[in-house]
């Protein structure tokens, strides 16, 4: 069985004095879409930041046979391992064009000519609004441009961060349809979700964190029945 | 109670120091007292309310004139000057308030600059002010009397401030502080707010100028509009401790004592060390000795390095 | 029992540099309604809640509270006369613990609020426990935690004695547990007397709130109606729902 494209193993992390995780276990297969859903503060967000190397951690987490533990952020970007943050966080005075092509910043011209191509492929909006202003988009729009921006730097793993939010249930629809065309274009995807719908409607497998512990993971399609999670999450009986 | 006597005791103290009969220690304290009621007044309107104002000095020079004009030209009595500083400091606020107060963070900072060199400009060129040329007071008292009465501006200013931090107004204005936006949905009517403690802060400040023009007789537009007594109250109260009671206080004496020291023994490199004393406050202690005081209390010495490690160093 | 609706808006317009951020709106809220808003981004939602609350005025049309015209009294005054809201990206008093944020609201909400400070920390106490933030009350605002800030955008409003309260998408973040938790209290709001406008992406969270729900499209009325009607409307499924939804 081949290794994972990202597995991490026992990994703590916390801020300061409090920690947050405690020992989660997690795997992510090449050409996977996996979904991490959970409550508010069960330490979604602190996961993806402790693999991005944005804050200290403990344990071991490998990916495409790196450890990452040693690596600092632009060296675990490097490897081609990108996050959408919560929020989008665009350059909003800077014009979508602008905040693509940071997304590229360290590859050569022709190859962000050609991620160009492939990212306006798949937003067309973008296209259309180049010359704008980021701050200026709607929040759909600037959720694409987030994408956008990671796309742009031909990641093998797209970590996204909490892609629904405040979004129209179209867009959101629309988003998770880009997210299944471009793991059919090779690329892997850990999606953190509150819209626990949205992540099942698109996702292979899903992990479960709850205060700082993975309490389920499985198939997407054996989660869904399971009542515990069901009453839990789904808010079905 | 013990906080009541501790206070009662201090003041009693201070106002004990002309007994002591030491002509410089005297004069130290005159000035120490009158910094101090500068940084006091700034903190209602810097500390409490979050404009950061460069215009205080404006007042400060109103004060100053208008008691020098009182006394010297139209030959009032001392009490009458002050009223007169205080009434023009106070129109003033009024006045530029209503339109500088809409502006907000660094917009109001630059507004209120340009506030203090327009006046000194304009007096300058007024007949009874005396132009550029100044004015002399009449022959003044023994120090001790200013001092007492330093010291009794002192006392008025921070009990101001203590009514302020316990009262319904003072709520208002840290609401103004902490988001100003939200402030306006809950009701709070914020340009009259920002008026009512623009006017304080000037009415105390003037009168701080008043006293000081008396008290060495001359007075000019330079030294009385001068911004860098305005950037002095700015660091006192910060040092000391921005929207509390006593941290301005604390921040007052100590930095002028330091001021002091460093002048009188290192003269030539005593700015540039006392430059190097506030860099290395607002690395370690960012919310003013006050809240250092506090955070030692709470955490000991992780108080220092959590402020460390928020600047990355 | 009077027929005067709390909330009517009548052509309310606001462009921004050209942009038509709202365009002739017009819908009322009747006392004890909650009443949904829903509509993509950029359709105008959160401008008309600013326009209703008096952080921006209108270019153009009426806005009436209570029978009486509102237009040109300022966000304190409206607060004033009992119009709270919360907003999206939320406002906490950072510095001050969460206790006195709500009381400042107590202080200066309805009719100019209380003037004694006791009585205000005495209902912002209440309101703490209503809220479930009891616990918190002596912590600073700015180290809560994401569903404790909503709870405070909460507690806050509630804190103005509200007659008409504007929710603007209180549930962004929360799961359908979660949601449907938040869903009671708001609902224990309403039977408290509040009328409500609910501003929401999150649908479980509308089919439940809303005695009628408007549509904003392009910064104009798309359709209004029951929910069901609402929610079935095909303009309304192509234009924001999508079809996994409907």
């Amino acid at each position: 069985m081949s290794e994972a494209l990202l597995s991490a193993a026992g990994v703590s992390a916390g801020y300061g004095a409090a920690p947050v995780l405690f020992g989660i276990d997690l795997e992510v297969g090449q050409g996977e879409i996996v979904a991490l859903v959970g409550s508010n503060g069960a330490g979604k967000t602190t996961l993806l930041r402790a693999i991005s190397r944005l804050i200290a951690a403990e344990g071991s987490i490998r990916f495409a046979g790196h450890d990452l533990l040693a690596l600092r952020p632009e060296q675990v970007f490097a490897l081609g391992l990108v996050q959408v943050p919560e929020g989008r966080q665009l350059f909003p005075r800077m014009s979508v064009e602008e905040n693509l092509r940071m997304g590229g910043f360290r590859r050569s011209d022709a190859e962000i000519a050609r991620s160009f191509a492939r990212v306006y492929a798949i937003f067309p909006i973008l296209a259309e609004r180049r010359d704008q202003w980021a701050g200026n988009l709607s929040g759909g729009e600037q959720q694409m441009c987030a994408l956008g921006r990671a796309l742009m730097a031909e990641p093998k793993l797209l970590m996204v961060d909490e892609m629904s939010l405040g979004l129209a249930p179209v867009i959101v629809d629309q988003l998770l349809t880009v997210l299944a065309d471009i793991r059919k274009a090779g690329v892997t995807v850990l999606l953190v979700e509150q819209d626990v719908f949205a992540a099942f409607s698109v996702a292979d497998r899903s992990y479960v964190l709850e205060t700082g512990h993975i309490v389920r993971h499985g198939r997407v399609a054996e989660l869904e029945r399971d009542p515990a999670l069901r009453k839990a999450y789904l808010g079905v009986a | 109670m013990l906080r009541a006597a501790i206070l009662a005791l201090c003041v009693l103290a201070l106002a004990g120091v002309p007994l002591l009969g030491d002509e410089v220690l005297i004069q130290y304290g005159i000035d120490a007292l009158l910094f101090a009621t500068l940084a006091q007044a700034w903190n209602i309107l810097g500390g409490f309310t979050g404009y950061v104002s460069f215009g205080n000095s404006s007042f400060y020079g109103l004060g100053v004139y208008g008691t020098a004009i009182a006394m010297a030209q139209l030959h009032w009595p001392f009490g009458v000057g002050l009223a007169v500083g205080a009434a023009l400091a106070v129109g003033c606020a009024v006045l530029f308030g209503i339109p500088i107060l809409r502006l907000r963070g660094h917009y109001f900072a630059i507004a209120t600059l340009g506030l203090s060199a327009t006046l000194a400009a304009i007096i300058a060129n007024i007949d009874i002010a005396g132009k550029n040329i100044g004015l002399i007071l009449p022959l003044t008292r023994a120090d001790a009397a200013f001092y007492e009465e330093a010291l009794l501006l002192l006392i008025a200013a921070t009990a101001t401030v203590a009514w302020i931090a316990k009262s319904r107004f003072g709520a208002a204005l840290l609401a103004i502080r902490e988001d100003e936006d939200a402030a306006l949905v809950m009701g709070i009517n914020t340009t009259r707010y920002k008026i009512a403690a623009l006017t304080l802060s000037a009415f105390f400040t003037a009168i701080a100028g008043g006293i000081h023009a008396y008290w060495i007789t001359f007075v000019d537009p330079g030294g009385a509009f001068d911004l860098t007594l305005n950037v002095r109250m700015v660091i006192m109260a910060m040092f000391g401790g921005p929207g509390t009671v006593f941290g301005p206080l604390l921040g007052a004496f100590i930095l002028s004592a330091v001021y002091d020291v460093l002048a009188s023994s290192i003269s030539t490199a005593a700015a540039l060390l006392f430059g190097l004393v506030i860099v290395l406050a607002v690395i370690f202690m960012p919310r003013g000795l006050w809240d250092l005081a506090g955070g030692f209390r709470r955490s000991g010495a992780r108080y220092l390095l959590q402020n460390i490690r928020a600047h990355r160093l | 029992m009077s027929d005067i609706p709390l909330l009517e808006a009548r052509a309310l317009t606001k462009r921004f540099r050209g942009l038509h951020a709202i365009e002739r709106v017009s819908f009322v809220l009747r006392r004890g309604e909650m009443l949904g808003l829903i509509g993509p981004n950029g359709a105008g939602k959160t401008t008309l809640v600013n326009v209703i609350s008096g952080t921006l005025p209108a270019d153009s049309g009426k806005l009436f509270f209570e029978g009486a015209p509102i237009d040109h009294l300022p966000p304190y005054e409206r607060a004033h006369l009992g119009i709270g809201r919360t907003f999206q990206v939320m406002k906490p008093f950072p510095r001050l613990t969460v206790l006195e944020n709500v009381a400042v609201g107590a202080l200066f909400g309805y009719h100019g609020g209380e003037h004694d400070l006791k009585v205000a920390r005495e209902q912002a106490r209440a309101l703490l426990d209503f809220t479930g933030l009891m616990h918190r009350a002596d912590q600073q605002a700015d180290q809560l935690g994401g569903p404790d800030r909503k709870r405070l955008e909460l507690a806050k409003a509630l804190a103005l004695k509200p007659k008409l309260l504007l929710l603007d998408e209180v549930m962004a973040g929360l799961n359908p547990a979660e949601i449907d938790d938040v869903v009671g209290v708001v609902k224990k709001i309403r039977d408290a007397g509040t009328s409500i406008l609910v501003i929401e992406h999150v649908m479980r969270a509308i089919r439940s709130l809303s005695d009628r729900i408007i549509v904003l499209h392009h910064g104009e009325m798309l359709a209004e109606g029951e929910p069901n009607a609402i929610l079935g409307d095909e303009r309304v499924i192509e234009a924001y729902l999508g079809k996994r939804r409907a």
